[in-house]
């Protein structure tokens, strides 16, 4: 599916988009990213929330986006960190849609092109991917770890199934009382899982991004498929 | 929308930072700073977080949730170990980020752990910013002893500089005295000269004593032996010419540098003049770094004279003052220097023994007082003794004065090992403390039916006895008749409670502290008399009373307190206040003390900075609280 799409939006970008995002988006194109085959010390991961509107990366809307790095094998700084509410982007009209395209932008800045962290990536990579490829006509295919299929292969003697995010939290013992919890909250309960799973996969011998993410595929198909 | 990423960050940690102390009474800024800088890391279950390895403490931690044990580490073999337990809201390393140096805990997470760790530079900036911070930090009990520790090694920092390190001039370093000779000195007379005065090399002067050349044992097989040169030949056609010097004021590192960059052994130090006044080998350079644990030890078990044994006790010395300067506690200090005296003592007895045999014969060396508790400070004199068994054919009396022989012997080198003779003659070569197994059942029995003062001050000192050398089980033997008997007898105990009430902490109605309870050092405080031995004479009593076969005052209080269920806070406390004492005894008899000599214990209240006397203060709390434990519990008045 993913195949066809590319084919269909072939890379490149759209006519309206100002300057200044053109030269990003080329030069981010010519970046390169992290080496996946060295040691996670030495590899910045993002951990990263989304709020939509529904579950349906199709059609429901994407309203924000929380992330946040975690690096040195497992160190949270406050200072790498991203947060974009897309209703709270000011001014109207072309002007506004323009500010939208430059916070993507910043976005992908961020990013650095590092392995990405969520829970269950068809839904956040879902939202992620439409929105650059409208937008930016970014096909947006980045190294995913999903925490979703990968924990339950990890910590199997928590749960070896699939499970809602906070019957995890629960498992971990990072349950935060009650309430709701923001984006940001949300990516930050994920960063922490993310940190003790990076020494449970370093002891089992995944030293590596590239492996990290690859055990994350495995992991998933096999769930998925058997 | 990197700012707004990062506000939220800090706000997830701002939340919890509001339910703990001291962040929940800081002003909105300090927290905000430290929420901004503090970055959320996570240690498994059993992985150290920060330890005394790890270098200058980079981080001051706060555990977010799982708890932390912290255990204090160094090169020091202590059975026993303080050991704390750290959980949510709790912070570590106070002391060591304060100072910018190693942490003496190592810090594990028991299970897994979410630490927020503030960078030290950004931990400082809070300190000076936030007033609520800084007096949290100094506040805490624990905090406190590490800060003194930490200005103490300050002080101790600049001396150990001055003393010891690669910047010291050469002036101080090396021969004082070279053995020097003309050039012209035929060789047989120069090698004579050599041997005589017991050295490697020889340095050739002039009459104005200016150096031309060196000698060294090298020289003599290549250019004597070799080179066939007649022993009447003048030393100077053997001699290495132009010898590399160095003025008195340049450094040992200058020195090091010289011998490297000119694959030499030995620097010739010169006044300004140019006059020979010493010479530094490398082995001097090698002694300034050589005070170390482990080759001190091999030195001493190496040692082959009592010579080489007071290398090694002023070895002891120095390394001990070097772990003070690392603030090493006053607890393991202690110990560390008995163990260290332990093997020197037992190597002059060993040595000893080669000229007194002792075959066939079952006997122990004993160590009394400090000694035997294992609290020995920087100035300790003598106490020991000797315990035997009377092997059949063979009278007391006879055993008796060849012991006393051997021992006088021991008691005369352990002198000149910086040991100094017990002014009270309370050592082996003395007839009274030179006894059979049975001899000294009958003394401590004696002791414990009839408890006269002079029976109460003995117990104080020959209670605490430990073997050193030799057959323990004698000892063994000894400590399970004293604790049979001191069981079956509660006036005893009483008799020694009411002995140990005799003086009371220095604390003042009026005043902090009672400075005139000396009436020869008015206005100074014994730390020794009015401070530790309340504490020794209290774990004295409770471990009698309990049965616990340990000496050292810590273990006596420890072990104790779990028979008698007192609760570990309580304890801690009390041991926390004695070691604080002890530690202020050990500082002062180094800052204080020339080198060398015997320091005491007396303090001025007044020269503490606010710091120290109020943990003093509240050191000298805990020994009336302990004391009022004492009196409750044997019903002295």
């Amino acid at each position: 599916m993913f195949g066809i799409r590319k084919f269909l939006f072939k890379d490149g970008s759209p006519a309206h988009l100002p300057d200044d995002v053109k030269a990003a988006i080329e030069a981010w194109r010519a970046s390169s990213g992290p080496q996946l085959d060295d040691a996670h010390f030495h590899v910045r991961y993002v951990v990263i929330d989304i709020i939509s509107s529904g579950l349906k990366p199709d059609s429901d809307e994407l309203l924000g986006i929380a992330a946040a790095g975690v690096r040195e094998a497992g160190m949270i700084v406050p200072d790498d960190a991203f947060y974009l509410d897309f209703s709270a982007i000011e001014g109207e009209g072309e002007a506004q849609q323009q500010a939208v395209d430059r916070q993507l932008m910043a976005f992908l800045q961020f990013l650095a092109k590092a392995p990405l962290v969520t829970y269950h990536v068809p839904y956040v990579g879902g939202f992620l991917q439409r929105i650059y490829k409208e937008r930016l006509g970014i096909d947006f295919q980045p190294n995913w770890v999903d925490l979703a299929w990968l924990l339950p292969s990890m910590f199997e003697e928590k749960s070896h199934t699939l499970q809602p995010l906070d019957h995890w939290l629960d498992l971990f013992g990072l349950a935060s009382g009650s309430g709701r919890r923001d984006a940001m909250e949300n990516t930050l309960m994920l960063a922490r899982i993310f940190q003790m799973l990076l020494v449970r996969v370093s002891a089992k011998g995944i030293d590596t991004p590239g492996r990290l993410v690859d055990e994350s595929r495995a992991s998933s198909f096999l769930r998925r498929t058997h | 929308m990197r700012q707004e990423g990062r506000r939220r960050v800090a706000g997830n940690t701002l939340a919890f930072l509001k339910n703990h102390a001291p962040f929940n009474k800081m002003k909105a800024e300090a927290l905000q700073a430290f929420a901004d800088k503090a970055q959320l890391v996570f240690h498994s279950a059993g992985s150290e977080i920060v330890g005394p390895e790890a270098g200058n403490v980079r981080f001051f931690y706060l555990i977010e949730s799982g708890k932390v044990q912290a255990r204090q580490a160094g090169e020091v073999t202590v059975t026993e170990y303080s050991i704390l337990s750290l959980g949510v809201g709790e912070s570590f390393p106070i002391g060591a980020v304060t100072a910018g140096r190693p942490s003496t805990n190592t810090y594990t997470a028991v299970d897994d752990v979410f630490c927020y760790q503030l960078p030290a530079e950004d931990f400082m900036q809070l300190m000076t910013s936030s007033p609520e911070f800084n007096l949290f930090c100094t506040q805490y009990i624990a905090s406190l002893l590490d800060q003194s520790r930490c200005q103490l090694q300050l002080q101790f920092a600049q001396r150990a500089n001055e003393q010891q390190t690669l910047n010291s001039p050469l002036v101080g370093i090396g021969s004082r005295s070279p053995v020097a000779v003309a050039p012209e000195t035929p060789v047989r007379a120069a090698l004579e000269t050599m041997s005589a005065a017991k050295v490697g090399s020889l340095v050739i002067a002039g009459e104005d004593r200016k150096p031309v050349g060196v000698f060294t044992r090298s020289d003599l097989l290549d250019r004597v032996v070799l080179a066939d040169l007649p022993h009447d030949a003048p030393i100077s056609q053997a001699m290495s010419p132009a010898p590399f010097k160095l003025e008195e004021h340049a450094t040992a590192y200058d020195a090091m540098l010289a011998m490297a960059t000119h694959g030499i052994r030995h620097v010739l130090v010169t006044d300004a003049e140019g006059k020979l006044t010493g010479v530094v080998s490398e082995r001097d350079l090698f002694a300034l770094q050589r005070v170390g644990l482990r080759q001190i030890r091999q030195s001493i078990e190496g040692a082959h004279n009592v010579e080489a044994l007071q290398q090694s006790a002023a070895d002891v010395r120095q390394l001990s003052f070097n772990m003070l300067a690392q603030g090493v506690g006053a607890e393991q200090l202690t110990q560390f220097i008995s163990a260290l005296n332990d093997a020197l003592t037992r190597r002059v007895i060993q040595l000893n023994l080669e000229n007194h045999n002792f075959d066939g014969i079952e006997w122990a060396w004993l160590a009394f007082g400090s000694e035997g508790r294992d609290e020995q400070t920087f100035s300790t004199d003598q106490d020991n003794g000797i315990v035997y068994a009377v092997p059949d054919g063979l009278t007391v009396g006879e055993l008796k004065t060849r012991f006393l022989a051997f021992a006088l012997d021991v008691n005369k080198d352990l002198d000149r090992c910086g040991f100094p003779l017990c002014k009270g003659n309370i050592m082996a070569s003395n007839p009274q403390w030179c006894l059979s197994l049975d001899e000294w059942k009958e003394q401590f029995s004696q002791w414990i039916r009839v408890p006269q003062p002079e029976a109460l001050l003995n117990a104080t000192i020959f209670f605490d006895f430990r073997p050193l050398f030799g057959k323990v089980e004698l000892a063994e033997a000894m400590r399970r008749h004293l604790l049979a008997q001191t069981s079956s007898n509660p006036m005893f105990l009483r008799a020694m409670a009411h002995n140990a009430l005799d003086v009371e902490p220095p604390l003042g109605k009026i005043r902090d502290f009672l400075t005139d309870l000396e009436p020869d050092h008015p206005g100074k405080i014994d730390l020794k008399k009015y401070g530790s031995r309340i504490f020794v004479d209290v774990a004295r009593i409770y471990a009698l009373a309990t049965g616990v076969h340990n000496t050292n005052s810590v273990q006596r209080l420890r072990l104790a307190s779990k028979r008698l269920s007192i609760r570990d806070d309580e304890v801690n406390a009390v041991l926390e206040g004695m070691d604080f004492i002890q530690f202020l005894r050990l500082q002062h008899q180094y800052l204080e003390g020339e080198p060398g000599t015997q320091g005491d214990n007396l303090i001025n209240p007044d020269d503490l900075n606010e710091l120290d006397r109020r943990i003093l203060k509240e050191s000298f709390r805990q020994a009336r609280k302990l004391q009022t434990r004492l009196k409750l519990d044997y019903q002295v008045n």
